[in-house]
């Protein structure tokens, strides 16, 4: 029983150490919470060689959220974390224009990016994420390969570039933010292979890993955020491209959309009373 | 916060500049094949598409440049979008598939001869009216009941297409629980769901089974496929009701895809037996795929063998002494040969 006891005072001892290496202290400075809430709707630019032989195009709209904050770590200021979750629906036409694809997908991103200081209006920021994606393509025409699943883990790079600026009255900052994968492991059926024997049990030559040869992936964001008293509206370009070739299959997504969205910044109230300093995380 | 030098500052930027202009460039890393939309165009797509996918070209003996050969000389840009669709359906007659298609908004191409060629087997109206008198249960599309000439139940599965429940099931067997042997007709039965395949033999085995092999292409090459992935079938969950009495299975050249996959599971059942003609065929699970001008195309691109390793495309064979085609004169008189015959087996 004694083992136990000092087990468990051991365990808590270290629980309480981390969590004070977190705990912000009075003179540490304030962390707010950067989120934006984007739409975004544009073109869309498919092909998937399980399903088809041609290049799909059409729209897509997607609804994302983005969530920024200064870590609280030591030399704090330098460090950024950034969630971004956001889900995708494209709809696109082959060709002749009869037959018709559907695309949903879900990504969830979580990382960390190293800032600097280029002057006093230009920061930068660079960081790995770890990301997540599930979706699939559905090609109404199709029969026994109706849809292709889209799956894919990946540790990403991730950056910013940011510049403020004001004219007038008008404080403005432009920003640019993208997104690469490096390295991981995704989903794809093999060549000719139907879902329905995957369902019977052969799960063979299914997950691959993701590199530049046989997934390559890189989405962009360029945002205009214009400050308008406690926040902010964003104007901007959401950029994606996706191709991948493994089994001998080729997947081709490319979107191009026009974002709009609201940023704010917020505290929680108690803080908001103390006189700390405030360490803004993209600004 | 650090501050960054004007050296990394500048490198720092140029590669951001370079991984923007990348989103424009790097789409040419995985190519895909372009087809025009003209005869030409629309022709090489189709052949390259049964090129590289088709599963049974080496089965049929078919040599496909050979057939290139032979009618890429028929198409011409000046041809109108019918003759195109002619010269096109032509050449997938070639294949003998009756898994095998060229849809266009005025036409869909069918390989028919699988079956007109033979003999139909098949009138469901004389069992309907001359073994039933049209006194028979009907649960979706099956229909069954106890035939009077003997004590044996009959059922009737006209498509695989329509689902039948494990509850359905339950009462079927169950209303036929009494009969000394079962009659499944799968005559004109052209497929469907092979979900319903393993539904079905469940409720005639004991313990899992081998059902069948898979092998699907794994590249564009003539060679490229994969090894054969042996599936099972499971007996009924425990509460159900099972039959481990005999059962004959009536088919004609009209059995066909999920329905000949039927017959290649229950062949090797000990208790059964598969009476009437050899089946249509169709072992191959049908892909999709289309032509830029818009026409889809289906055709074989996985082959299921049998739980032997033999391919059932051709069809299968009814059980020895077992094969029997429809007399016209009995067909005259009322009287279904095959069904006929059936019950003289189940009675002995």
């Amino acid at each position: 029983m004694k083992s136990y006891r000092s087990a468990f005072r051991g365990l808590a001892a270290i629980f309480l150490s981390v969590c004070s290496c977190f705990a912000s202290r009075a003179e540490d400075p304030l962390r707010p919470v950067s989120t934006t809430w984007s739409v975004s709707a544009g073109s869309s630019h498919i092909a998937d060689t399980y399903l088809t032989p041609l290049k799909y195009s059409g729209w897509s709209a997607s609804i994302g959220y983005n969530r920024l904050q200064v870590l609280p770590w030591q030399n704090a200021d330098s460090w950024v974390s950034r969630l971004g979750i956001s889900g995708d629906i494209d709809r696109a036409l082959n060709p002749a224009g009869n037959a018709t694809m559907w695309g949903a997908e879900f990504h969830a991103s979580w990382g960390a990016m190293r800032r600097w200081k280029i002057t006093d209006k230009i920061f930068a920021g660079v960081g790995p994420a770890l990301r997540i994606e599930a979706g699939c393509l559905y090609n109404q025409r199709n029969s026994n390969n109706p849809a292709s699943a889209k799956c894919a883990a990946t540790i990403d790079a991730i950056g910013f570039i940011s510049w403020s600026h004001s004219i007038g009255k008008c404080a403005f900052t432009l920003s640019y933010q993208p997104s690469l994968p490096v390295i991981g492991a995704f989903f794809s059926p093999r060549y000719d292979e139907l879902y329905y024997e995957i369902y019977l049990g052969n799960h063979g030559g299914l997950a691959h890993c993701a590199w530049w040869g046989s997934r390559f992936k890189l989405d962009n964001l360029i945002a205009l955020d214009i400050h308008l008293g406690k926040g902010s509206l964003r104007l901007g370009y959401d950029g994606s491209v996706m191709t991948s070739r493994v089994n001998n299959l080729t997947t081709r997504m490319i979107f191009h959309r026009a974002v709009i969205g609201y940023t704010t910044s917020w505290l929680s109230a108690g803080a908001v009373s103390s006189n700390h300093a405030i360490n803004s995380s993209l600004y | 916060m650090n501050t960054l030098n004007h050296k990394l500052s500048i490198k720092y930027i140029s590669g951001l500049l370079v991984l923007f202009c990348m989103t424009f460039f790097s789409t040419g890393c995985h190519d895909i094949e372009d087809y025009q939309d003209n005869p030409r165009g629309n022709f090489d797509a189709l052949w390259s598409i049964i090129e590289e996918h088709y599963c049974f070209l080496d089965e049929k003996g078919l040599d496909w440049d050979g057939v290139y050969n032979q009618y890429a000389p028929k198409i011409s840009d000046k041809m109108t979008r019918e003759e195109l669709f002619s010269v096109c359906a032509d050449m997938l007659s070639l294949l003998k598939d009756g898994h095998t298609n060229l849809s266009s908004p005025w036409e869909t191409s069918y390989y028919r001869k699988w079956w007109s060629d033979y003999p139909q087997n098949y009138d469901a109206r004389i069992i309907e009216e001359y073994y039933f008198n049209f006194n028979y249960r009907q649960v979706g599309a099956l229909k069954y009941g106890i035939l009077p000439q003997g004590n044996i139940g009959y059922i009737c599965y006209p498509s695989f297409a329509t689902v039948i429940g494990e509850g359905n099931l339950d009462y079927i067997l169950a209303y036929l629980a009494t009969c000394d042997g079962l009659i499944i007709d799968i005559r004109d039965n052209g497929g469907g769901n092979m979900d319903m395949v393993d539904r079905i033999a469940s409720r005639f085995i004991t313990e899992r089974i081998t059902a069948g092999f898979m092998i699907h292409k794994t590249g564009p090459g003539k060679n490229e496929f994969s090894e054969p992935f042996e599936y099972f079938i499971d007996p009924a969950p425990q509460g159900r009701i099972m039959w481990d009495k005999p059962v004959a299975i009536l088919t004609n050249r009209s059995t066909f895809s999920a329905a000949n996959n039927f017959v290649s599971v229950m062949q090797y059942i000990p208790q059964v037996k598969i009476v009437g003609a050899r089946t249509g065929g169709g072992s191959g699970m049908p892909f999709s795929s289309e032509l830029p001008c818009g026409w889809s195309v289906r055709f074989s691109a996985c082959s299921v063998l049998d739980a032997r390793g033999n391919t059932t495309e051709f069809g299968i064979d009814p059980s020895p002494g077992c094969a029997v085609d429809m007399d016209p004169v009995d067909t005259f008189n009322g009287h279904d040969t095959i069904l006929d015959f059936a019950i003289n087996l189940l009675c002995q």
